[in-house]
């Protein structure tokens, strides 16, 4: 155990702190902070010229390998990365679907070809991607999926008729990818395919969907004879659970740092408001700023045992399982927190219509926080029947 | 950056478990409540033949000259079985606080510590009692700012009765005065490492409760399955796993602190106490709730590890007394906001 960085990894903290000093202003200035959870409908069209600027500079991508363009940096440095971006206040990553889950999904199962063809473009900062998993039926029962993709042998593609739900960025997105039910007859995980399809198309019709917050981040997104070319199937019709399975796989690791940055962003937010209004003499105010700095830290210290390799003992494992339960528990506290620590003032809205003020903001969010990605409930039938071992329900 | 214990540090771990599983069983723990010390002199000497009394006892002095670290895995299998021994106790406190005082006392007591021929006991002012001070051949006892070495014939003890009938408080009056030590800093330390050795034994007797609430419910059958099955028992259970295998990592952290005298090691010891604790304080809760009426029972082993649990969760600082730190440390004016300030310690 050696808790503490090599000089190289803090050179390389140096490189990425000036870069960012000497890029993450002008006309950028504006997004420092922003974009980040309940804010992602804030600036999409700066924020992906920043992406492209950090793609420049060769800051996106970095932990992916060197033959598909990215740096290979190594876990110390992906932690450095975030810890800086987010100490700059760096703002929400555009790109962070097409390079933390596309991209990987890619280079683990996709073809010589799908990564030459869209590798690039999540690279560049030019081309964004959605995730198209949940349906109205699919929700909980994600396997339930009852998008359809049939293979038109006069035309060579696939057509794609379904519908999609709770798509985050998909009217920002160039880009989707789907998980679609190949084989009519079968149930379950069985018998579907992972595609990727372009959004700009007449098959494609996407309607956002108004959020408690007043905002639109997420969208229906409906297909009707979408087209899918015949070379943009993922694995081979009927492994498209295993190549989900293998992506879900790729939404722990090193981004969480990222994440608990924000966090611990948002966290000093809070601390800052209850030192100025006077909550933070408040005793119970007190205790439970100190619960939500413990309960980061014990997210970051996770992270970082995770991240070192405790995955021998099966920890691993037990890590990705856990890890949404915590955080999206420890984050709708925080959200309470913040309220209770603006008192009185936690009503009064920013602005007409309905324009809530950040923390107010983040407040509604993390109430999607334990829904989405596997709601609470959910994870913990998983934790108790995979990591405990203990009796499976009877499911039907 | 590497947060894993080695091969070696593992290797450790699972021969004194192996060792500690078959020796102390819960109908040895019930008998040594039957007992007159409660303690084994017996199992003590098992305990120094494998090295263990000494552990961190210099390897100049006898011992095998490991830290906190080395022995934090060890103190957590010490929960796990819930030991009736002070073996955390000496390791942890009684010999690190010898090895700071040095000189003549230190060269005396840890090579018979080592051995197994001495015991010695440590009271802070933190705590209210001392433990196992009935078996102590010295007590290092502190008296205001100060901390007295007293033998037996120096002190006179007052027994009490503690929730866990394996533990053994003693109110310790002095009758002698012998100050060896009146280094703030030495007892701030002994006080980090009696803190540690609870968050580390907490760890242990949550894994032992879940274990057993675990085999209890795949095997109890209601409405013709087991009771584990159903996701209300199952919810009980995963909220348990989340807290316990997420305060792991704090206690690591805090016991590489301690290791390295690192200026973080207060905070982050509080930390691991605090959350260390209320794991095993949320594993006793569920863990009786999803044994029924079976788990309000003497004859089910369970309490036998929550009420030590309990038991631990207010001695070497409370809850309140651990969180009032980090508070000091988060809410001082002068503690720098923003990500990779307050995040990396």
């Amino acid at each position: 155990m050696k808790l503490s960085f090599s000089a190289e990894d803090e050179q390389f903290r140096g490189e990425i702190a000036t870069w960012l000093e000497q890029n993450l202003c002008g006309e950028f200035e504006q997004l420092r902070g922003r974009g980040g959870p309940g804010d992602e409908h804030m600036y999409p069209d700066e924020r992906k010229a920043w992406e492209r600027k950090l793609a420049e500079g060769g800051w996106t991508c970095i932990g992916w390998p060197q033959e598909y363009g990215g740096r290979g940096a190594s876990i110390e440095q992906q932690v450095v990365f975030h810890e800086e971006y987010a100490r700059a206040g760096g703002p929400g990553r555009m790109g962070h679907i097409g390079e933390g889950l596309t991209g990987p999904t890619l280079i683990a199962f996709g073809s010589e070809e799908q990564k030459q063809r869209f590798l690039p473009g999540i690279l560049a900062g030019t081309e964004f991607w959605c995730q198209g998993y949940s349906e109205p039926s699919a929700g909980s029962d994600l396997a339930n999926v009852k998008t359809k993709a049939h293979f038109d042998e006069t035309a060579g593609q696939w057509l794609i008729n379904g519908q999609k739900v709770w798509t985050s960025n998909a009217h920002e997105s160039e880009y989707c990818f789907v998980i679609a039910r190949t084989d009519p007859e079968s149930v379950g995980h069985k018998g579907l395919g992972f595609f990727l399809l372009a959004m700009d198309q007449p098959g494609i019709d996407v309607r956002p969907i108004e959020q408690l917050t007043g905002t639109s981040e997420f969208n229906e997104v409906f297909f009707d004879d979408a087209h899918c070319s015949a070379q943009d199937i993922v694995g081979a019709p009927g492994e498209g659970w295993k190549v989900a399975m293998g992506l879900l796989g790729f939404e722990r690791g090193v981004s969480t740092l990222g994440q608990q940055m924000l966090f611990q962003n948002e966290l000093d937010e809070i601390i800052r408001v209850a030192k100025l209004n006077g909550a933070a003499t408040d005793p119970v105010i007190r205790q439970r700023i100190a619960d939500a700095h413990v309960g980061l830290r014990i997210m970051r210290f996770n992270s970082m045992r995770t991240l070192s390799g405790g995955g021998d003992d099966g920890t691993l494992q037990k890590e990705a399982m856990i890890y949404k339960l915590y955080w999206s528990t420890w984050h709708r506290n925080l959200g309470k927190l913040a309220m209770d620590v603006l008192g009185p003032e936690s009503e009064v809205l920013e602005a007409g219509p309905y324009e809530l003020n950040r923390l107010q903001s983040m407040y509604l969010f993390t109430r999607a926080d334990t829904i989405y990605g596997g709601t609470n409930q959910i994870q913990r039938n998983i934790i108790a029947e995979r990591a405990l071992g203990m009796p499976r329900e009877p499911r039907g | 950056m590497d947060f894993t214990f080695s091969e070696d540090q593992l290797l450790f771990q699972e021969s004194v478990r192996d060792f500690l599983v078959n020796e102390v069983t819960p109908e040895k723990i019930r008998e040594s409540w039957e007992s007159e010390t409660g303690r084994s002199p017996e199992l003590w000497a098992q305990l120094a033949e494998l090295g263990l009394t000494g552990i961190t006892v210099p390897e100049a002095l006898g011992g095998l000259g490991m830290s906190a670290l080395d022995f934090v895995l060890l103190a957590q299998e010490c929960g796990y079985v819930a030991l009736p021994e002070p073996l955390v106790h000496t390791a942890l406190v009684a010999v690190p606080l010898l090895t700071d005082i040095g000189g003549e006392l230190a060269a005396q007591w840890l090579p018979k510590i080592a051995s197994g021929e001495a015991r010695v006991v440590v009271g802070l002012s933190q705590n209210l009692l001392v433990e196992d001070a009935h078996t102590a051949d010295l007590i290092l006892l502190q008296q205001g700012d100060d901390i007295h070495a007293l033998t037996p014939g120096q002190f006179n003890l007052r027994h009490n009765e503690s929730v866990d009938p394996s533990r053994k408080l003693y109110a310790v009056e002095a009758t002698a005065s012998n100050i060896v030590c009146s280094d703030v800093a030495v007892i701030t330390a002994c006080l980090n490492r009696g803190a540690l050795g609870n968050a580390a034994q907490a760890l242990g007797l949550a894994q032992r409760m879940v274990d057993l609430a675990v085999q209890y419910t795949s095997e109890r059958n209601q409405f013709g399955k087991p009771i584990g099955s159903f996701q209300a028992v199952k919810h009980h259970m995963a909220n348990v796993a989340v807290q316990l295998e997420y305060a792991k990592a704090p206690v690591h952290r805090a016991a590489y602190a301690v290791a390295n005298d690192l200026n973080s090691a207060s905070e982050n010891v509080s930390h691991a106490k605090v959350v260390a604790c209320e794991a095993a304080n949320l594993a006793a809760k569920n863990c009786i709730q999803v044994h029924g009426a079976m788990g309000y029972t003497w004859e089910v082993d369970l309490h036998i590890f929550m009420k030590k649990a309990w038991a631990l969760a207010n001695s070497w600082g409370d809850a309140g007394f651990h969180k009032n730190r980090i508070n000091d440390f988060i809410l001082r004016a002068d503690t720098p906001l923003g990500a990779g300030n307050t995040f990396l310690n």
